[in-house]
């Protein structure tokens, strides 16, 4: 646990550097003063001057070598070590310091000078953080012997012994490979003699020297500021590499492997990489003190920081910063978790989404764990992924930091995937809610919720199957990338292949590939494959290269197509081209034919053209061009239909002319004002909704009506008529009131809305009152809007004719059932009406009154009441005759009535007879 | 049975009020025992159907008279379920095939089938075959129809057909010439009138003829229709009078109303209020053509003598195209445009004609 602890102090140290690291960056370009300050700030310990020496003089190592001449054994290995990271960073000044691979010398070069703390020692390999990316292995210092290559073990005074990897060693003579005699002869003290050490330099040198030439290279393309210190080594090593770069795209070649070098906005970049910071409490257990501080600071310091960059309005800016401020300084969850556990970058293609994730998940300090369209992501092996990555944690090897989750691509996962996503972010933990981060087993046991920040990547943030996951992520929309920065950029490697090509022309090419980076460099390789070593801005117009099925959303297809092109400000100094839309009618044609054909939903987008066109400002006063459009849509569903139906797809390349037309007819420079196209669908669900309310009428109307009318009938003719025909006017008298006619016209209106399957059904409006509707509901099937309303039932009428037609259905039911077993209707009935349950219990009784009566006799009864003796004789199974004797004798004994009547104690069913329907309606 | 259609509804060919002589022809076809695939066509409301059942009821006897529905479910080969209600006696079937939408054919095959492969039991006492009666046959797809020709011809034994359409000319010229064709014409004012006279009789009503002629015009000669108007105006009022005001269908009054509204004023916006209220009358479930044909006899109605050919001559084009296409909206809407602007620059002549 101390080693914990003991981290803690440090990590809260650098943390403390993470969150200045953009006041670093603004003060970059005084790289001179600043590593002093850093040193400084670092981990509270003794560093030797070395260090200071190192970032003074970086092309001199030598006087570094010199110094150290008093150090052991260990101290040389360490140094040397230190020399391996520095090389890099050497190369590249610009460099944010505040990351932690960075800061790895300090950290390697920390117990070396105190010589004795061996706990330091040991804490070093197994800290999280210590981030190993800029060698193959990054175990410099171990505990044990390593696995596998040579090492050497060192035993300090103490007696405790240590292993040193040889391997690293080696690689570190690569760099400085000039010096490396020098540095030796000086030395003359070293563990290991040197014919070791030279026998495998020369047997590893090859390979790394081509490596270690291209990351030099490439560092020397991205930076800007200082290209002449490395013009020599590149220079140097160009002649050795020519094998390897021809085999690798310059887009991955090129591409940024330090915050500083990405061409992203900074913006975004920032908002990423402070959102991936809050995730450090819960991941790395820092606390995040300085935080509240900074927010004010940061824009302040910001603004003088990048001239060079491209960031020509920072103040734009500001209510974004805030914004986004307020949604990065969110409280932590009770898991110290932020508020949002996944971000979400989307933009199109082209933009550096994924380069930027990977770049700042590894500055932060993470080890990148990648999931993309090309990865099966199946429910199921999504989730053990998912699992995978952000619970379990590499033991061996050099991976040790914890891991970041990149979904690249997530806009093609399907649904399934996604929803389990989304259950991992919420799920909850089973265990006690106290905050995890205090030791590293109290995180062990919470393997359950997500300790990992996660970091999606889509091109449409409006898919479907986003939707649920949009509402938890924090959202990053990557704007354009800035063309001045992007043709820096591209300058930069053209240069540096020795392509030759100025700024407009490249210019041209962000303008014609839409910024899109990953295709401006293929286009420049492409070109410089064909052997173009001088490109003009005529070449870029030529090729088709460049030129990608560009997929815009559908108001920006309407909107080209009713927007006539604004010709653009040429540009002061550099032949700029015209935007390609804004030229003569051939070349807006060419435009529109492009754009839809690529857009491919010619359905969705004709209809747009459809609703929209109507309402665009164009003067037609003989309606020619409303015509035309007209006649052009009809052509195109027509086309549609013969495609569709006779699968004749290759008619298919016609269609995207209708919205050439469209705009030849319509387009005008005014913004035009575009509304979604919802008519259709609307009218069909409407259509729908109308259908069904015939079908469900017509599927219970009794099968002699229902062979005479059909649907369409039933629009057409009937309904209307039908609707005033069961109308009539009614007294609003109750209806035993009526006369006989009155009666008889009721009987027939009954009658009809029965024959037709029409009721009325008593509903609540949401005022609370009462009103009947007419089920099923057809009304609205052939009412029509602006019409004068027909006369209406009023609410009484309604209720009365409803109460008559529950009647007329019992009865009609009734009559069904005598039809049905005319026999055992009687008996039946009785029952019917008296009650199911009580029935047996209630005519026992009677009888037993009946028997009474009749006989006169009293029957012997026992204990309970029941008769003893005679009484089984008696018929009293169920059976018609028994009931029937019964009946017969209870008629004699109370007379010619069947209403009886006897006392029943706390009963109310005393009085009881016998009611069929039939006599209640 | 209590609307007068249903009510007075003649159920044997004898009893029949017009056509009288086809009757006797449809009689003397039944009583020499045998007859073959029926297509009864002719506009709604003129009586195929009630001719069809006293036909067969001619044919059967009472029996035909008890009808069922019949739910049926049928599994297309693509595994679909299509659900279709039936309605049959014992002697005959009757479907509308059009209810299964795309999936008619299979219905057609199946129904038919099924229907075909049984044998009446008693032959010597029943007719040896059994009918299906096929309605809308004008909506069923071509498919549907050609699979109707071979099965027509193959169960000719224990199967006749009666198809029930409204035109003939949806109907493939192979089922054609294997039917015999009866046209059921929509029957004259004269007979609507005696109709009309004769059903308020037997309700002990006193119908005015002039009523009753203005009824019969003003329901196109639709003898259902008709009837309807009759009893709804009994509805409204009784005793009757003779300028008593005769409902209408509501879909008639908002098409003469669009009508009027193209006619009133010619602009892309009123071509947008004129699409909403299309695409009103589309929802009501009313069947494109007869809003193409409704706006027609409207604006034909509306425009001068010289427009009028022109005007047809649209409306046929746009009609055919509506049959071809599947979005009956950018049809009617661009007939309504077309004639719009026919209609405006005829009258911006007129205009400069009057002026010069």
């Amino acid at each position: 646990m101390d080693e914990y602890d003991e981290l803690f102090e440090i990590q809260d140290d650098f943390e403390e550097q993470f969150a200045d690291e953009l006041e670093v960056l603004a003060q970059m370009e005084e790289e001179s003063s600043k590593p002093g300050k850093r040193q400084t700030q670092g981990p509270g310990d003794d560093i030797s001057d070395i260090e200071h020496l190192l970032d003074d003089q970086p092309i001199t190592p030598k006087a570094k070598r010199q110094k150290q001449d008093a150090g052991v054994a260990k101290r040389l290995f360490s140094t040397s070590q230190t020399q391996v990271s520095k090389a890099p960073s050497h190369g590249d000044d610009i460099t944010p310091p505040s990351s932690p691979e960075q800061y790895e010398p300090s950290h390697t070069l920390r117990p070396t000078p105190a010589a004795l703390d061996i706990s330091g020692f040991g804490m070093i390999p197994e800290t999280p953080r210590r981030p190993p990316t800029e060698a193959p292995a990054s175990l410099h210092v171990l505990k044990r012997p390593p696995l596998e290559g040579e090492y050497i073990s060192v035993t300090n005074s103490l007696g405790s012994r240590v292993y040193l990897r040889q391997k690293e060693d080696t690689g570190t003579k690569v760099v400085d490979s000039r010096m490396v005699p020098n540095s030796f002869g000086s030395l003359g003290l070293l563990a290991v003699p040197i014919s070791v050490l030279r026998q495998q330099e020369a047997e590893r040198r090859h390979q790394q020297v081509v490596e270690e030439s291209q990351r030099l290279t490439e560092l020397l393309a991205s930076s800007v500021n200082d290209v002449l210190p490395e013009r020599e080594d590149e220079e140097n090593e160009d002649p050795e590499d020519t094998e390897g770069r021809t085999s690798r795209l310059w887009v991955d070649r090129f591409s940024p492997r330090h915050y500083t070098e990405l061409l992203s906005d900074d913006f975004t970049n920032r908002c990423l990489l402070k959102w991936l910071k809050l995730w450090d409490t819960v991941v790395f257990g820092r606390e995040r003190k300085s935080r509240p501080a900074r927010s004010d600071r940061q824009p302040l310091n910001q603004n003088p920081s990048k001239p060079n960059q491209g960031n020509q309005n920072p103040n734009r800016f500001k209510t974004k910063i805030e914004m986004t401020e307020e949604l990065l300084e969110a409280e932590l969850d009770q898991y110290k978790r932020p508020k949002f556990k996944v971000a979400l970058l989307s933009g199109p293609p082209g933009l550096g989404k994924t380069t930027l994730a990977h770049v700042i998940a590894k500055h932060a300090g993470y080890n990148v764990v990648e999931i993309n369209a090309s990865d099966d992501r199946s429910a199921e092996v999504f989730q053990k992924r998912i699992d995978t990555a952000t619970q379990m944690k590499s033991v061996l090897g050099a991976n040790e930091k914890p891991n970041c989750l990149i979904i690249d691509e997530i806009d093609g996962a399907p649904a399934a995937a996604i929803n389990i996503l989304l259950a991992t972010l919420n799920r909850k933990d089973g265990h006690s809610a106290e905050g995890g981060a205090e030791t590293s087993k109290k995180k062990k046991k919470k393997e359950s919720i997500l300790l990992r920040p996660i970091i999606c990547i889509c091109n449409d943030l409006y898919v479907p199957a986003l939707r649920p996951l949009r509402q938890q992520a924090f959202l990053l929309s990557f704007p354009q990338t800035q063309p001045s920065r992007l043709t820096q950029r591209l300058a930069e490697i053209s240069l540096q292949q020795g392509m030759k090509a100025d700024t407009g022309t490249l210019m041209s090419l962000c303008e014609k590939t839409d910024n899109d980076i990953r295709s401006c460099i293929n286009t420049l390789q492409f070109l410089h494959g064909r052997g173009h070593k001088q490109v003009d801005t005529k070449t870029i117009q030529c090729i088709s290269v460049g030129q990608k099925d560009q997929n815009k959303g559908l108001f920006h297809l309407w909107q080209e197509i009713f927007q006539l092109p604004r010709t653009k400000r040429k540009r002061v100094g550099e032949g700029f081209e015209e935007a390609p839309g804004s030229g003569g009618g051939a070349q807006r044609f060419q435009h529109i034919l492009h754009l839809a054909s690529s857009g491919g939903e010619y359905e969705k987008v004709s209809q747009g053209l459809y609703d929209n066109y109507l309402s665009m400002r164009v003067r037609d006063p003989n309606l020619h061009s409303v015509c035309d459009a007209l006649d052009w849509l009809s052509f195109s569903d027509r086309l549609n239909q013969v495609i569709l139906h006779g699968q004749n797809f290759s008619l298919m390349r016609y269609l995207p002319f209708l919205p050439v037309t469209f705009h030849f007819l319509f387009a005008h420079t005014h913004v035009p004002r575009i509304s979604y196209p919802h008519s259709q669908h609307e009218a069909s669900s409407r259509l729908l909704s109308n259908r069904n309310a015939l079908s469900s009428m017509l599927a219970d109307i009794p099968a002699c009506i229902r062979t005479r009318i059909s649907q369409l009938s039933l629009t057409l003719d009937i309904l209307t008529l039908l609707l005033n025909i069961i109308c009539p006017k009614l007294r609003p008298v109750n209806p035993q009131l009526f006369s006989s006619r009155e009666k008889e016209q009721m009987r027939e209106l009954i009658d009809t809305m029965l024959a037709y399957n029409l009721s009325y059904r008593q509903d609540r409006t949401p005022e609370g009152q009462y009103t009947y509707v007419l089920e099923p509901r057809v009304e609205e099937v052939v009412r029509f809007p602006g019409l004068p309303p027909h006369r209406q039932l009023t609410y009484q009428a309604k209720q009365t004719i409803s109460r008559e037609m529950e009647q007329e259905r019992m009865r009609r039911a009734e009559q069904l059932m005598l039809q049905r077993n005319p026999a055992v209707m009687q008996k039946e009935e009785d029952k019917k009406t008296t009650g199911p349950k009580p029935t047996r219990n209630h005519q026992q009784r009677l009888e037993n009154i009946v028997k009474q009566t009749t006989v006169e006799t009293r029957p012997e009864l026992d204990f309970f009441g029941r008769a003893v003796a005679p009484k089984p004789q008696r018929p009293q199974p169920s059976s018609d005759t028994g009931e029937k004797c019964a009946v017969l004798a209870m008629g004699k004994a109370v007379g010619n009535s069947d209403v009886w009547f006897r006392f029943n104690e706390g009963m109310s069913n005393a009085v009881r007879r016998n009611v069929y329907i039939r006599e209640l309606l | 049975m209590s609307l007068w259609v249903d009510k007075y509804r003649p159920t044997s060919l004898g009893k029949l009020d017009y056509h009288k002589e086809q009757a006797t022809q449809l009689k003397n076809l039944v009583q020499c025992g045998d007859f073959p695939h029926l297509l009864v066509y002719g506009p709604s409301g003129a009586g195929k159907k009630t001719r069809i059942m006293c036909l067969l009821r001619e044919l059967y006897g009472a029996g035909v008279e008890k009808l069922r529905i019949e739910h049926q479910t049928i599994v297309a080969p693509s595994k679909k379920k299509i659900e279709i209600n039936t309605i049959a006696s014992n002697y005959h079937l009757e479907v509308n095939p059009s209810d299964a939408g795309n999936q008619d054919r299979v219905v057609i095959q199946e129904l038919i089938k099924t229907v075909a492969q049984s044998q009446q039991i008693q032959s010597s006492t029943q007719r040896e075959f059994k009918v299906v009666l096929l309605t809308e046959v004008d909506r069923l797809t071509k498919d549907a129809q050609h699979a109707l020709r071979r099965t027509m011809e193959k169960y000719m034994g224990t199967c006749r057909l009666i198809l029930c359409s409204t035109s003939t000319s949806k109907v493939i010229g192979p089922i054609r010439s294997r039917c015999l064709a009866i046209r059921v014409p929509l029957p004259s004012t004269e007979d609507v009138c005696s109709v009309l006279t004769a059903v308020c009789k037997k309700e002990g009503l006193l119908l005015p003829p002039e009523l009753a002629k203005r009824i019969s015009e003003k329901s196109d000669r639709n003898l259902r229709k008709a009837l309807l108007m009759c009893e709804a105006c009994r509805v409204q009022q009784y005793p009757f009078s003779v300028d008593q005001e005769v409902p209408e269908t509501d879909w008639e009054v908002y098409l003469r109303e669009t009508a009027n509204a193209i006619v009133s004023q010619q602009s892309p916006q009123r071509l947008l209020e004129v699409r909403a209220r299309l695409y009103e009358l589309l929802t009501h479930c009313i069947p494109p053509e007869i809003i193409m044909k409704g706006l027609v006899t409207e604006l034909l109605s509306n425009c001068d003598g010289q427009l009028k050919t022109e005007v047809a001559h649209m409306a046929a084009y746009y009609e055919h195209r509506l049959q071809l296409g599947s979005k009956a909206i950018y049809h009617l809407e661009a007939f309504t445009a077309k004639f719009m602007a026919i209609y405006k620059k005829f009258m911006e002549d007129g205009l400069d004609a009057m002026m010069f």
